[in-house]
């Protein structure tokens, strides 16, 4: 494949991960509010997330206000996301291959940071005398994601291939996305190690994109690279690995979510047009029929006051 | 498969000496004889279930998700004692265990236990092949509406994120006491339902699931007996969620399995009928999941009141629909009947502390059991609003829960969003008020009077779910000397083994499964706890604020005779207050299985 090719499939497989990635992000924000489920610890709850303990602790909570410890929570899903904590609390043995490779991704992501500013920057014609900074931070968070990555990945699946229980729920397709993280890592950290210029071919890839200059070329590793990594972006938003969008969610809008409804309130009038809804389960006792709605079957208790009354 | 590869639900089948029971069950007649279990003991028995499995599952020796369609099978997995997670002694020996129940063939004519050899419900028996299709595909319907935004609101975001988004690493099978009390079984591994459920819905929901099936996991055949299967499976977890609050990305298997029941119920019609029929039915219909009416229930308290003077020498009359009255106190009703000392506790409590408190008489207004939360919206939401509803009628300032778990979830919280406009009323814990009174000086105590050795369980529902942790404990470590953790406690605490309905479902052989598989982490947490003195001239207590778990724990300790072997009794936390109270002068805590 020739560089100019990659460039233009590149666009393509960016225009899809970008669609794919807001279409996604913004169905699972636009899901109905739901009803509470709360799990403690919620960190927020200031003086008593540490031990697990709520509001609904104290006497007339409603008639106090709610105190949210917001430094606790993102410190909280700090250790989350960079350390992966849950997994160290309560799955060392998937730890040590987990966070190399999640480590491995966060580096790449700065490196991508660093490789987009860089092509940008080469396009706009700026690159002053702390421009070698790009440079040398590319190869160090690109060659130290790249081993980890790939160490992770590898690990990862031969755990999954070796633990009965892990490989009883995982799917052929989950080996596959494991193969081409590692095909995505194994080729950046070869052309780390081979390719004379490696930062200067990756800027110069970066500025490609920018300016539609079709006529760089790189070295046949680092398109290979390329390859893995933008076929890798456009497939992302399609699997269960979008869950790094997916646990802002399961966090702060299931488990950490216990908001109380006031009457009047936004939320109180989320609910009605939610309770307006007309119901279908096709079960005798919920006595639906397709037209009435939730109020209607949930104020519907069915007694027959009448018969209980004699 | 050839037909000689049969698995027997227990592998002691055989070797018991049963009797049938009235209820068309056997049961053993004692315990295991020494030289039977010698034979086990050399490993006969379980070499060739091994031998009969491998031939099944080849190398794995574990049924796969898929294998949950195949009906060739007398049972997916069999459970058998010898195989579960040991205890502590004295209760290690095998052969001082009580057995477990073998299904006649009657009984199970009615029901579905080729799961795991258990039966949690009956299940309609389709009489042809076309009813049976039929059946099916309204279980598909029903699948189809739980990912509904108009059918299934209430819970379609913590849903289709527990769908999509697991990954499969399993963190959530070392924090589940279901699968490792039962000794690891691959079918009650959290992830095992919830892959059947997903392949389901990958499969015969989203569009195009059929294509490359295999490749993408979605390698299931629905028919009769996955579905009847699952049915039974839906009912193999406490809905505890202990797994969920371990899982890194936040996926609950818990969850699953509730919506997995509201299928069930809410589009088929099927639940179990302790939950349903006999559960929020006759709740909604006669007032109380027990049966009792409001003529009843007033006797019922006239007579404890009575009992309670004289025993404790202190005169209470419970109040009745006093209008206007700071707190009206919904007790689970169950504690009347089964417990009578606690609502008895709550009475002399609120009395000697002068709050202005009452109860209801009206249908469901005395009950606060909501059977619904375990398995049917619609049941759940009918009960809230009545119980909100009766609040307002009678001018409550506040609704104060009694002394159980998963009244405090579905009143408090889960039932707080269709508890919006007109039905809002201020709900709150009794546990929370319980502290204010204790450390208000309005009741003079002496702790001495509690200097036993005292543990505590953490309802889940109040705990984990709630957040509502400390209150129970400072009473506890004021009132009681001798007070100790159980390991791990508070949000992180094991559930009884009776959650989600389980401590008031006995069908069939259904008992012995929660007793001795759910509840066997939780026996262990307190053989540990009490460890230091497991004689059983010490008497102990564990302080269960639940009416449920204490239900199980009661089961539980019965059926292993923990108060002989070990001393070990247990009760709720408004007891012991009493207990401690220096106007009690006889002891109000007896030390005796009740």
């Amino acid at each position: 494949m020739t560089t100019s090719a990659l460039i233009l499939l590149s666009y393509v497989l960016l225009a899809v991960f970008l669609l794919a990635f807001v279409l996604r992000s913004v169905r699972l924000a636009r899901f109905p509010v739901h009803l509470r489920w709360e799990l403690s610890p919620v960190p927020h709850e200031k003086g008593k997330g540490h031990y697990g303990g709520s509001y609904l602790e104290e006497l007339e909570w409603w008639n106090k206000p709610r105190k949210k410890d917001h430094v606790a929570e993102i410190t909280y899903m700090a250790k989350e996301i960079l350390f992966l904590k849950a997994l160290w609390e309560h799955n060392r043995k998937l730890w040590w291959f987990s966070f190399p490779f999640h480590l491995g991704l966060y580096l790449l992501v700065g490196g991508a940071i660093l490789f987009l500013l860089g092509g940008l920057g080469a396009v706009l014609g700026i690159q002053g005398p702390g421009w070698g900074i790009f440079s040398r931070g590319i190869v160090v968070l690109a060659g130290g994601g790249y081993a980890l990555g790939a160490l992770g990945a590898i690990g990862l699946f031969l755990t999954r291939l070796s633990d009965k229980g892990m490989r009883n729920s995982t799917a052929p397709v989950t080996f596959l996305n494991l193969l081409l993280l590692f095909a995505m890592f194994a080729t950046g950290l070869w052309a780390v190690l081979t390719v004379t210029g490696f930062a200067g071919q990756v800027l110069a890839f970066g500025g490609a994109l920018f300016s539609a200059d079709l006529g760089v070329e790189i070295a046949g590793i680092l398109k290979a690279h390329f390859l893995f990594a933008f076929l890798f972006l456009a497939y992302l938003p399609f699997t269960q690995m979008m869950h790094f969008v997916a646990k802002y969610f399961t966090y702060h809008k299931v488990r950490w979510d216990d908001e109380p409804v006031v009457a009047g309130s936004k939320l109180d009038r989320k609910l009605k047009v939610l309770l307006g809804q007309p119901v279908t389960w096709a079960a005798p006792h919920i006595r639906a029929d397709g037209k009435r709605n939730w109020v209607d079957i949930a104020t519907d208790i069915g007694r027959k006051k009448e018969e209980v009354d004699q | 498969m050839s037909d000689d590869v049969q698995v027997k639900s227990t592998a002691t089948a055989e070797e018991q000496r049963p009797t049938q029971n009235e209820d068309g069950m056997t049961q053993e007649t004692g315990n295991r004889s020494a030289t039977e279990m010698q034979a086990r003991d050399e490993g006969t028995k379980t070499e060739e279930t091994k031998a009969d499995r491998k031939k099944i599952w080849g190398k794995k020796e574990k049924p796969r998700v898929k294998d949950i369609s195949r009906k060739e099978l007398d049972v997916l997995e069999p459970v058998s004692i010898d195989e579960l997670m040991p205890l502590p002694p004295p209760y290690d020996k095998i052969e001082e265990q009580p057995g477990w129940k073998e299904m006649s063939e009657e009984a199970k004519a009615g029901t579905q236990c080729t799961l795991d050899g258990f039966a949690a419900s009956p299940i309609p028996q389709p009489e042809s092949p076309e009813e049976e299709e039929e059946l099916v595909e309204a279980f598909v319907s029903g699948l189809k509406k739980l990912l509904s935004r108009e059918n299934n609101w209430e819970f379609l975001q913590p849903l289709t994120l527990s769908i999509d988004y697991c990954v499969g690493c399993q963190t959530c099978a070392d924090a589940c006491h279901v699968f490792k009390g039962s000794g690891e079984k691959e079918i009650y591994r959290p992830t095992y339902r919830s892959e059947v459920f997903r392949k389901l819905v990958k499969k015969y929901v989203k569009p195009g699931g059929k294509i490359l099936s295999h490749f993408t996991g979605a390698d299931i055949d629905l028919n009769w007996e996955t579905v009847t299967r699952l049915y039974e499976l839906a009912y193999r977890c406490n809905l505890c969620r202990r797994c969920a609050q371990t899982c890194p990305i936040g996926v609950d298997n818990g969850l699953i399995a509730h919506e997995l029941r509201k299928v069930f119920s809410q589009e088929l019609g099927w639940a179990p009928r302790e939950l349903h029929e006999k559960g929020t039915e006759l709740q909604l219909q006669i007032g109380s999941s027990t049966g009792m009416n409001p003529v009843v229930v007033k006797d019922n308290i006239e007579f404890i009141d009575e009992d309670m003077e004289d025993e404790t020498g202190i005169h209470v009359e419970t109040p009745f629909d006093k209008e206007d009255a700071e707190y009206l106190l919904i007790h689970n009703a169950g504690e009347i009947l089964a417990w009578p000392e606690n609502p008895g506790a709550f009475s002399i409590i609120m009395e000697k502390a002068g709050l202005d408190w009452t109860m209801s008489s009206e249908e469901v207004g005395y009950d606060g059991v909501n059977y619904g939360l375990f398995y049917d919206d619609v049941q759940l939401a009918r009960i809230a609003l009545t119980h909100a509803q009766i609040g307002k009628k009678l001018g409550a300032k506040k609704l104060i829960m009694g002394e159980c778990g998963h009244q405090h979830k579905a009143l408090m919280t889960v039932a707080d969003r269709v508890l919006g406009g007109d039905n809002n009323i201020p709900r709150e814990s009794a546990l929370t008020l319980l502290e204010e009174i204790v450390f208000s000086g309005k009741i003079e105590f002496d702790p001495s009077k509690n200097d036993f050795p005292v543990t505590l369980h953490d309802p889940c529902n109040i705990v984990r779910n709630l957040g509502i942790v400390e209150p129970q404990r400072r009473i506890l470590r004021y009132l009681c000397p001798q007070f100790r953790e159980m390991t791990p406690h508070g949000v992180d605490n094991y559930c009884c083994g009776g959650g989600s309905g389980f401590a008031v479902m006995s069908p069939f052989n259904f008992t012995d499964w929660r007793v001795s598989i759910a509840s066997r982490m939780k026996f262990k947490q307190i053989l540990d706890a009490f460890a230091d003195q497991p004689e059983p001239e010490v008497k102990k207590y564990i302080c269960a604020p639940c009416s449920n778990c204490k239900g199980q724990i009661r089961d539980v300790l019965q059926y292993y005779g923990a108060l002989d072997k070990s001393g070990i009794t247990y009760g709720g936390l408004v007891e012991l207050i009493v207990n401690a109270m220096v106007d009690v002068e006889e002891p109000f805590i007896h030390w005796e299985m009740h």
